[in-house]
C-alpha cells in the first residue's frame, strides 16, 4: 500500500539516492538539505590545514630574523662561547613552547573535526561564534565574513582549556602525593625534550643546540622517558585501574622501542650518520621526491610502516591505546587526574603525537626537502648563503615542508585512532615482538646490502 | 595470531622459589564505561588474566512484577516498555499477545502487521545499539556512531507513529494504539533501502576487521551444550549454533507468512560460539529484520487497528496463559494468571537478558581483563531487564 | 567483504595470512571512514539550539489541557497507570478564583511531572478529548516541587496554587454541605441523618455515579468504577 495519491513509490531500491534523501532530510535532520552542503563544509578546510605549517613557519622565520639580526651566530670571544648556547636555548625552549601550544590547540579541534566528519557529525561549531561583520563593499552587500558566522568552533580547544584550568585540582587522600604531582611533569619533559633534535629546516646555524652527532639515538633514548611519567602516575594514582594502565604503559613503551630502534637504523645505514640533520641531508636535494628515504628502497619503506605503526603504540595512540583504554581501564593511568594535571597530559600526548610524526617526516620522508627539485636547490644553495632574505626563506619553505609532512601523518594517525578497534595485551606485544622485531631485522639487513649493491641509492645508480 | 595464544591460560601454578604474586579483586561497575548500565562484576584478576568473576545483579530493581498485580491489565503495558528499554515494542507486544490469548482476541489483520513492521524495526535497532556498544567495547568508536545515526532514524519513525523515542506503549491489548500516519509506510521502505547497504559497510568497518576479529573470536566460547543448560536464547543460542528463534519454531503473528532465515554461528573466524559469532548473529539478524520489513511492507490491508471488543477495562476470563516472543535478546515470555478481575494475579516476566548474563561467569574464565569487556559486551543484555 | 566460510577460520590461520588479512582488513576498514569524511553529504548533525528538529504532530510532550471542556469525570486520572494527575473541583456553586470547566469549577488540575511516564493512557479515554500531550519537551527544574504543572493556568503548580488549592477544599466542602443540607430540607423524608457533617457519605449525589460525594477529596484513592 502506498500512502496518498502523489506520495513516492515504496520502495525506490536498495541504496537509492531518495532513500538516503528521504531518511536525512524527515527522519534525521529536517535541515539537512539547506545546512550541509559542500561548500558549508569544505569552507574552512583548506585554511584550516595549512593553519599550522603557515604559523610555525611565521614563528621560526621571526626567531631566525632575530638571530640573524642580532648577529648572535657570529660573534666571538670568551664570553659568548658560554653565553651564545644558553642564549640559543632559551630561544629555543620558547620557540618550541609556542610550538607545542599552538599545535596542540589546533590538534585537538583537529581530531574532534576528523573524528566528527568520520562519524556524521560536525564536531564544535559553536565556540568562536563572530557576530557583526566587516563591509568590504556596503552597496553590494559583500562583507569579509557572514554576519553572524562561526568558523567550525575554532575556539573549542581555547573554552576546554580554560575550563580544565577552572577544575577542581584533586589529588586522592591515599595518593603518593608527590610523585603524583611529579608525573606530569615528567612525561611533558621526555616529550619537551625530544623536540630537540628534530630539525625543523635546513638553515642549521642557528640551532647548534639541537644538532646532536647522536640525534637518532638521542630521540630513541628520550621518548621513553613518557612512560616513566605514565608509570608513576599509575603508581602514585593508588587506584587499580590506574595501575593495570601503568603497567600496561611500561609493557608496551619498552617493547617497541626494538622495532623503533630497528627502523631508525635503517636509516642511519642509508644516511651513514646517526646526525638527524645529516640524514635529512641525504634526501636532497638532487632527485625531487625520489631522493626520499621512503622510496629509496623497498627495505626503508617498509621501515618506514614499522616505525609509524611502532610510534602509534609508542604514544599510546589506537589502535594501541590500552595504557588509557576507556572501555576497560576507565581512563587508565590518568583516572585520578583533574585540571591542570590532567590537561599537561593530554598536552604531552599531542606533543609525542607530532614529534613523532616530526621525527618520521625528518627520517624517511625527505625532512626540509620539498620533493620538487628546484625549490630544493634553492633550499641548499640558502642554506649556506649569507643574506637575510634566502636564508628567511629558507627556514620558512623548511619549516613548512617539516611541519606540513608531519600534519598528513598526524592526520593517518587520527584517521587510524578513529577507525579501528583496540588490539588486546598480549596481542600487542605479538606484533612488536614477533612480527615487528623480525621484519625489523630484514629490513636492517636489507637496507644495508641494498646500499652496498647500490651505492648512492637507487636514483644515483638508475638515473645518473 | 598462533593458536596458543588465543585463549591465554589458567594461571600456572608457580614453582616453588617463583615470586609470590597476589591476585586482585577488581570491582568492574557498576559505574564503569562498559557494564552496559548497572551492572557489576567482581573479578578476580591475576595481572591481566581474570580468574573468576562473579556478576552482581539488581541495581536497577523496580518491582516490575509486584507493580504488574496492582495495577489493570492495560496499565502494565508502560511498565512492560520498561523492562527492556532498547526493545520497547517487542516488550509491549509480548505482553499483549499474552492477554490476547487469555481473552481469546482477534487482532484485525493491519494491526498484526504494522506490529510485525514495528516489532522488526525495534529488533534493528536494538541491535545496531548492540553492535554500536560492542565496537565501541573493542574501541572502535566510529561504528558506534554510524550505528546511532541509523538508530536515530528508526527512533524518529517510531516518535511519528506514536509519539514517543524510547517507551513506546504503542502496542495495545487488542491492536495498536494509533495507526499509522499517511506516509509512514514509505518512510519505513525508505529506511530500509538506506539501511540494507549499511550493514556492508559495517562489515567493512568492524565485523571483518581484522583486530576486531582477533579480539573478538576464540574469545568466550559457549557451547551449545552450555548454553541450552543455562537456559540461554536469542543471539546468545543462536551464535552457539543452535537455530532457535521463536519466530520460526511457534510463529506468532503472521511471522509463518513471512521468509526468512535464522543466522547461526558457524565458527567461520574462530571457534564456534566465540563472541565473534554471538556479534555476527546480530548484525545478520538486521538483514533478515529488514528483508521481513519490507515482504510485510508489500501487504499491509487497509483497515482498523484496534480489535472492538478490547474495552477500556479488561476482564480477561479465569485462567493462565504463558506464551513467549522472540525478543532482540532472545526468548521474552509473560505468565499471566487471571481470576476473572481487572488485576492479575500475577505477572511473570521470563526476561531473556537475565538467563543469558548468568551465563557470564561460565564462559568469562580465565580469559584477559580486555577479553571479559568483549564477552560482557557479546552477551548484550540489558540490567532493565535483568533485574525487572 | 565477503564471508569466508571455507577455509580455515580467519582468526586460526598462519602467520603471513594474518598479517595480510589484517593489513587488507584494516585499510578497507579506513576506505570507509575516509569516504565518510570527504563527503559533506552524510553529516546529519542538527545545530540544536539554532535548528530545531521538527516534532511529529503525535509527540508525546507535556500535557495541556482545553479546560473549559473539561468534565471533571476523573477518567483521565483513573487511566494514569503511576497516579499523578490530580483533579478538584466541584459543581455546587461558585469559588472565586477557579477555573470554567464544562459545567464544573475546576480548582485544581496538576500533573506532577516527577511522576508521569508519558504513556499517553490519560489522553486517550477522556469523553471531551480535552487532555492533550503536547510538543513541549523541556521541563527542568531546580525543585521536585516545580515539576509539578498546573494545567489550569498552563504554568508550573506554585505555592500560592497551592494555598488556593487548600482554600478552595474546604469552600468546596461548604459548598457541598450546604448543598446537602438544602437538598435533606427539600427532601420529602430525611431518612435517618446517617452521615452527618463533616464525612457526608454515598447517598449525596445519586444523580453522577462517578463523582465522588467529597468534591474535596483530591483524586480519589479508590473510585468507583464507571458504569461502562
Ligand atoms: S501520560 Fe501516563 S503517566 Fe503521564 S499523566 Fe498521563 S497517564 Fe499518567
Ligand atoms: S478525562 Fe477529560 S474530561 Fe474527564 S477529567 Fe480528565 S480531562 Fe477532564
Amino acid at each position: 500500500m502506498t500512502g496518498p495519491a502523489g506520495s513516492l513509490p515504496l520502495s525506490t531500491g536498495r541504496g537509492s539516492r531518495e532513500a538516503t534523501a528521504i531518511v536525512y532530510q524527515e527522519l534525521l535532520n529536517p535541515h539537512h538539505a539547506q545546512t550541509y552542503t559542500g561548500r558549508a563544509y569544505w569552507g574552512l578546510f583548506p585554511f584550516a590545514a595549512l593553519f599550522v605549517p603557515v604559523l610555525t613557519a611565521g614563528l621560526f622565520v621571526a626567531w631566525e630574523a632575530v638571530v640573524h639580526l642580532t648577529g648572535l651566530t657570529r660573534t666571538t670571544g670568551e664570553f659568548w662561547s658560554v653565553a651564545r648556547p644558553l642564549l640559543l636555548g632559551l630561544g629555543w625552549v620558547h620557540v618550541i613552547l609556542i610550538f607545542i601550544t599552538i599545535f596542540s590547540m589546533y590538534a585537538v579541534w583537529m581530531e574532534r573535526k576528523v573524528s566528527a566528519h568520520m562519524q556524521c557529525r560536525t564536531g564544535p561549531m559553536e565556540v568562536g561564534r563572530i557576530q557583526g561583520s566587516i563591509f568590504l563593499w556596503k552597496r553590494f552587500n559583500f562583507r569579509l565574513w557572514p554576519k553572524s558566522w562561526s568558523p567550525h568552533g575554532w575556539l573549542q580547544t581555547l573554552a576546554d582549556g580554560l575550563k580544565l584550568m577552572a577544575k577542581e585540582d584533586l589529588i586522592p587522600k591515599d595518593a603518593d602525593r608527590w610523585i603524583f604531582i611529579l608525573a606530569p611533569i615528567v612525561a611533558f619533559t621526555g616529550v619537551f625534550i625530544s623536540f630537540l633534535v628534530i630539525p625543523f629546516h635546513g638553515v642549521l646555524s642557528s640551532f647548534i643546540p639541537a644538532d646532536l652527532d647522536t640525534g637518532v639515538f638521542f630521540f630513541a633514548a628520550v621518548t621513553s622517558i613518557e612512560a616513566i611519567g605514565v608509570i608513576m602516575a599509575g603508581w602514585a594514582s593508588n587506584n587499580k585501574w590506574a595501575l593495570f594502565g601503568a603497567m600496561r604503559a611500561a609493557t608496551q613503551v619498552v617493547s617497541y622501542e626494538l622495532p623503533i630502534g630497528l627502523a631508525f637504523l635503517t636509516a642511519v645505514v642509508a644516511a651513514g650518520s646517526l646526525r638527524v640533520s645529516d640524514i635529512v641531508a641525504a634526501q636532497g636535494p638532487d632527485y625531487g621526491m625520489l631522493a626520499w628515504f621512503v622510496f629509496r628502497s623497498p627495505f626503508l619503506l617498509l621501515a618506514f610502516v614499522i616505525y609509524f605503526i611502532s610510534s602509534l603504540a609508542e604514544c599510546k595512540r589506537a589502535p594501541f591505546d590500552l595504557p588509557e583504554a576507556e572501555s576497560e581501564l576507565i581512563s587508565g593511568f590518568h583516572t585520578e587526574y583533574s585540571s591542570m594535571r590532567f590537561s599537561i597530559f593530554f598536552l604531552a600526548e599531542y606533543a609525542a603525537m607530532y614529534v613523532v610524526a616530526a621525527f618520521a617526516a625528518v627520517l624517511f620522508l625527505g625532512g626540509w626537502w620539498t620533493g620538487i627539485a628546484p625549490v630544493d636547490h634553492f633550499l641548499a644553495d640558502a642554506a649556506k648563503s649569507d643574506g637575510l632574505l634566502p636564508r628567511l626563506a629558507a627556514v620558512g619553505i623548511g619549516v613548512f615542508a617539516v611541519v606540513g609532512k608531519s600534519m598528513i601523518l598526524v592526520f593517518f594517525q587520527m584517521a587510524a585512532r578513529w577507525t579501528y578497534p583496540r588490539a588486546r595485551l598480549d596481542q600487542v606485544m605479538y606484533l612488536c615482538l614477533k612480527v615487528f622485531l623480525p621484519f625489523g631485522l630484514l629490513t636492517l639487513v636489507g637496507g644495508t646490502a641494498w646500499e652496498l649493491w647500490l651505492e648512492g641509492g637507487w636514483p644515483k645508480a638508475l638515473l645518473g | 595470531m598462533s593458536p596458543e595464544l588465543q585463549s591465554p591460560p589458567l594461571a600456572q601454578p608457580r614453582a616453588p622459589g617463583d615470586v609470590r604474586t597476589e591476585e586482585m579483586l577488581l570491582n568492574i561497575g557498576p559505574q564503569h564505561p562498559s557494564t552496559h548500565g548497572v551492572f557489576r562484576v567482581v573479578v578476580q584478576t591475576d595481572g591481566e588474566i581474570v580468574l573468576d568473576s562473579e556478576p552482581h545483579i539488581g541495581y536497577l530493581h523496580r518491582c516490575f512484577e509486584k507493580i504488574a498485580e496492582s495495577v489493570d491489565y492495560l496499565k502494565v503495558t508502560p511498565y512492560t516498555d520498561r523492562l527492556d528499554y532498547l526493545a520497547s515494542m517487542c516488550n509491549n507486544l509480548g505482553y499483549c499477545l499474552t492477554v490476547e490469548k487469555l481473552m481469546g482476541l482477534q487482532i484485525p489483520r493491519r494491526a498484526t502487521r504494522l506490529r510485525m513492521i514495528v516489532a522488526e524495526l525495534n529488533r534493528v535497532a536494538s541491535h545496531l545499539l548492540a553492535f554500536g556498544t560492542y565496537g565501541m567495547d573493542s574501541g572502535a568508536i566510529t561504528p558506534f556512531l554510524h550505528a546511532f545515526r541509523d538508530r536515530e532514524a528508526i527512533l524518529k519513525l517510531f516518535e511519528i507513529i506514536c509519539g514517543q523515542r524510547l517507551n513506546y506503549n504503542y502496542v495495545r491489548i487488542g491492536g495498536l494504539a494509533e495507526d499509522a500516519p499517511p506516509r509512514w509506510l514509505d518512510q519505513v521502505a525508505a529506511f530500509v533501502d538506506f539501511f540494507e547497504p549499511k550493514i556492508d559497510e559495517y562489515d567493512a568497518l568492524l565485523s571483518y576487521n581484522g583486530i576486531f576479529i582477533k579480539r573478538a573470536a576464540n574469545i568466550g566460547v559457549l557451547p551449545a551444550a552450555t548454553a541450552i543448560s543455562w537456559g540461554c536464547t536469542g543471539p546468545v543460542l543462536r551464535g552457539s549454533g543452535v537455530r532457535r528463534d521463536i519466530r520460526k519454531d511457534e510463529p506468532y503473528l503472521e511471522y509463518d507468512k513471512v521468509e526468512f532465515d535464522v543466522p547461526i554461528g558457524r565458527g567461520e573466524v574462530g571457534t564456534l560460539g566465540d563472541c565473534w559469532d554471538r556479534y555476527m548473529v546480530r548484525v545478520r539478524e538486521m538483514r533478515e529484520a529488514c528483508k521481513i520489513v519490507r515482504q510485510v511492507l508489500k501487504d499491509v490491508p487497509e483497515g482498523p487497528v484496534m480489535a472492538p471488543e478490547a474495552k477500556k477495562v479488561l476482564r480477561p476470563p479465569k485462567g493462565e496463559v504463558y506464551y513467549r516472543i522472540e525478543n532482540p535478546r532472545g526468548e521474552l515470555g509473560f505468565y499471566v494468571v487471571s481470576d476473572g478481575k481487572d488485576k492479575a494475579v500475577r505477572i511473570k516476566c521470563r526476561s531473556p537478558a537475565f538467563c543469558n548474563l548468568s551465563v557470564l561467569r561460565e564462559i568469562a574464565h580465565g580469559c584477559m581483563l580486555a577479553d571479559m569487556i568483549m564477552i560482557i559486551g557479546s552477551i548484550d543484555f540489558v540490567m532493565g531487564e535483568v533485574d525487572r | 567483504m565477503p564471508a569466508a566460510t571455507t577455509g580455515t577460520p580467519i582468526a586460526n590461520r598462519g602467520y603471513f595470512a594474518t598479517i595480510w588479512q589484517v593489513a587488507r582488513s584494516c585499510l578497507t576498514g579506513l576506505g570507509v571512514t575516509m569516504r565518510y569524511f570527504v563527503r559533506p553529504g552524510t553529516v546529519c548533525t542538527l545545530q540544536y539550539p539554532l535548528q530545531k528538529d521538527n516534532l511529529p504532530e503525535r509527540h508525546r510532550g507535556i500535557h495541556f489541557l482545553e479546560t473549559e471542556k473539561c468534565i471533571m469525570c476523573w477518567k483521565c486520572a483513573r487511566a494514569c497507570p503511576v497516579d499523578c494527575i490530580d483533579i478538584e473541583g466541584t459543581r455546587d456553586g461558585e469559588i472565586n478564583g477557579a477555573y470554567q470547566g464544562k459545567g464544573v469549577l475546576l480548582t485544581r488540575f496538576t500533573i506532577d511531572y516527577s511522576r508521569c511516564i508519558f504513556c499517553n493512557l490519560c489522553c486517550e479515554p477522556c469523553p471531551e478529548l480535552c487532555i492533550h500531550m503536547g510538543q513541549e519537551f523541556d521541563y527542568s527544574a531546580y525543585h521536585r516541587d516545580d515539576v509539578v504543572k498546573n494545567l489550569l493556568s498552563d504554568r508550573v503548580f506554585t505555592k500560592d496554587d497551592k494555598t488556593f488549592v487548600l482554600k478552595a477544599r474546604e469552600e468546596a466542602a461548604k459548598l457541598a454541605a450546604a448543598k446537602k443540607a438544602a437538598k435533606a430540607a427539600a427532601a420529602p423524608k430525611p431518612a435517618a441523618p446517617a452521615a452527618p457533617g463533616a464525612a457526608p457519605a454515598a447517598p449525596a449525589a445519586a444523580a453522577k455515579p462517578p463523582v465522588p460525594p467529597t468534591a474535596a477529596a483530591s483524586t480519589p484513592p479508590e473510585p468507583p468504577k464507571p458504569a461502562g
